[in-house]
């Protein structure tokens, strides 16, 4: 019984990882092409999982939350890259990042706690609003990051990229922080601030009146949901080994909220379900834009066919499946399935839904 | 171990203080742009009683129960429990400070499990899941409810609807329980079962029960005293039978059906 009560419990985020960890045993199987977009599509589930906690439980789209993978993967960078770089081309950076140089680790952690640091004063500030005009400052807040990191020369080194970051992040790496991030958000949304958080996303007035602070719960839930994104943005910067401003603007915000959309906002499962899908279509329109031998004839599609397919394929969705692929639901084994009782099992019912 | 009992309407450590044994509101205006909505009203909900609030669509009824619940605040006068000032209180602190409220329009969490609907009002004052989880059951279990525990709340017949809000706001036994028309859309035999099952709440929960509804020989049957709003104007108040003999009433509900 006590069993049964506790894998019911992890039985969600143990099958997502046990799934993700499939793909990546396949993956890595593959060509160095194979291994690049495997990593590339762990590492994104980070950042999508990480905006899920936020998006998904409050119900409140954020359009800034490739912002906070910006200003974590620069904060990632200042810690790893080599001083004599740092001190020629980062001239403006404090003296213990200029100076210093820092163990992947502590990079991730230091990209992950600036995220949240900047996302508990932007969020005190906007997460009072109500919800359409929350999102569209968050879109503003990404502008903003965009703007700051492309100019602040001594600083993010402007328009001209940060070399040099050493790339120690490979398909387990990611892997490894991708089961991570399932883990934590399960745990958030099975949380009292995630049991209230969605209860705020159901109807805001009727939550008020169950006792429960609408900003507090939403503030606590997108400076998590920023520490995560920014650690996101540190696996990026150690994926790549350069970083520029440009590549955390509109296309990765596009990408990242395709893929919550596509899988379904609803629930977890459809963050992660939503990262693989996308993940596929654009490979395989990638893959047919650059060209298809079919016998003798080369198939190919004109460029900008992968912008346009994924916008298809969204807009699909909305219209066949508006609540995304998973309608919301999470993924679980139908014979550990909860009846009635959490807590006062001789009242279950005989038929449960 | 605690009893079903002291699940259902004692209050947990964190939420001990002493219970105000009144809620009033002393002179209420709320002025809608031109509509003055509430013009000077003045009530008081004693704790133990039952409390109707009366009067024909647009009375005032919601907004008046909006003040008392810091959702609406006062353009002028005052809300007072237990005879300090709430001035500037959130709804949230007003249902942690012990007054609850339905909703006309239900406003369940549609998608969240019953049992999860009634849960989450428990955490939000502070409780963890599964203290939670054990009172609110032992509490859908009072109401009748526990065998749907584990069902998706948008998916319930209208009458349990009805039942589940009052069981959020009922949860860790609050001192005033405000219900907005709980049996609205209702035949008049499910509406008499509701309203029975309402007025054994003031001595189960010790609480004060402020009752908006419609169905006159209902309302008449167990309210303690009553207070009849028009056009935004206190008519009246008093005791059933005065309220029946008032002939200002009579005469605001006879030209209404005419
Ligand atoms: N937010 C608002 N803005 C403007 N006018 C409002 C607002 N809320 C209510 N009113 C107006 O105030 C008056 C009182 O409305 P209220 O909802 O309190 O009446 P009620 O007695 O609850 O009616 P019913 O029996 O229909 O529920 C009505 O004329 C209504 O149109
Ligand atoms: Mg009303």
């Amino acid at each position: 019984m006590f069993i049964r009560t506790a894998l019911r419990g992890l039985i969600t985020p143990l099958l997502l990882i046990l799934g993700v960890a499939v793909i990546t045993f396949l993956g890595v199987l593959g060509g160095d092409q194979v291994q690049t977009s495997l990593t590339e599509m762990l590492i994104r589930m980070v950042v999508v999982v990480g905006m899920w906690i936020f998006v998904g439980n409050s119900g409140v789209i954020s359009f800034g939350h490739v912002g906070f993978m910006c200003i974590g993967g620069y904060a990632a960078a200042w810690a790893t890259v080599d001083p004599n770089w740092k001190s020629i081309m980062l001239t403006g950076l404090p003296d213990f990042l200029q100076n210093g140089q820092y163990p992947f680790p502590y990079a991730v952690i230091g990209g992950a706690v600036l995220a949240a640091v900047v996302a508990i004063v932007l969020g005190a500030a906007i997460m009072r609003l109500s919800g359409i005009a929350a999102s569209i400052a968050t879109f503003a807040f990404l502008m903003i990051v965009n703007s700051v990191y492309s100019n602040w020369d001594s600083v993010t080194g402007g328009t001209s990229s940060i070399i040099g970051i050493p790339t120690v992040v490979g398909p387990w790496v990611a892997f490894a922080f991708a089961a991570g991030a399932i883990l934590l958000a399960y745990a958030f949304k099975s949380s009292r601030f995630g049991l209230m958080l969605r209860a705020t996303r159901e109807d805001e007035v009727a939550a008020k009146a169950s006792a429960i602070n609408v900003f507090r719960v939403r503030l606590a839930a997108f400076v998590l949901s920023a520490g995560v994104v920014g650690v996101g943005g540190a696996l990026w910067a150690h994926f790549l080994g350069v970083l520029t401003a440009d590549s955390f603007y509109l296309s990765l915000s596009f990408i990242t909220l395709s893929m919550l959309v596509v899988g379904g906002l609803g629930s977890l499962t459809g963050a992660v379900v939503g990262v693989v899908v996308v993940t596929i279509v654009v490979e395989v329109l990638r893959a047919l834009e650059g060209g298809i031998a079919l016998g003798k004839a080369t198939l190919s599609l004109p460029p900008g066919s992968q912008e346009i397919g994924l916008g298809l394929v969204l807009a699909l969705i909305m219209i066949f499946r508006p609540s995304g692929l998973t309608r919301g639901r999470e993924f679980r084994l139908p014979w550990l399935q909860s009846r009635a009782g959490v807590v006062v099992s001789n009242t279950a019912p005989a038929t449960g839904e | 171990m605690q009893t079903e009992e002291s699940l259902l309407t004692d209050r947990p450590g964190l939420l001990a203080q002493p219970q105000a044994a009144e809620l009033t509101a002393e002179n209420v205006v709320v002025q809608f742009g031109g509509l003055a909505a509430i013009s000077k009203v003045s009530l008081t909900v004693r704790r133990g009683d039952i409390f109707g609030l009366i009067g024909p669509n647009g009375a005032g009824k919601t907004t008046l129960v909006n003040c008392l619940t810091g959702f609406q605040a006062p353009t002028s006068g005052r809300v007072l429990l237990g005879g300090d000032a709430t001035s500037g209180w959130s709804p949230d602190k007003f249902r942690k400070q012990g007054v609850a409220r339905t909703f006309q329009a239900g406003r369940l969490f549609k998608e969240m499990t019953v049992l999860e609907n009634v849960e989450v009002a428990a955490v939000g004052l502070g409780l963890t899941r599964r203290a939670a989880q054990l009172r609110a059951m032992a509490l859908l279990d009072w109401v009748g409810l526990a065998p749907q525990a584990n069902r998706i709340a948008g998916t319930l017949a209208y009458t349990d609807e009805r039942r589940v809000g009052i069981a959020r706001a009922l949860i860790l036994s609050p001192a005033f329980i405000l219900l907005d028309e709980p049996a609205a859309g209702m035949s008049d035999a499910e509406c008499e079962d509701l309203i029975e099952w309402v007025a054994t709440i003031p001595d189960r929960f010790n609480c004060g029960v402020l009752l908006i509804e419609h169905n006159m020989r209902v309302i008449m049957g167990v309210c303690d005293r009553i207070h009849v709003l028009d056009g935004g104007r206190s008519l009246a108040e008093g005791t059933p039978a005065e309220i029946q003999e008032n002939p200002a009433v009579m005469a605001a509900y006879l030209g209404m059906e005419s």
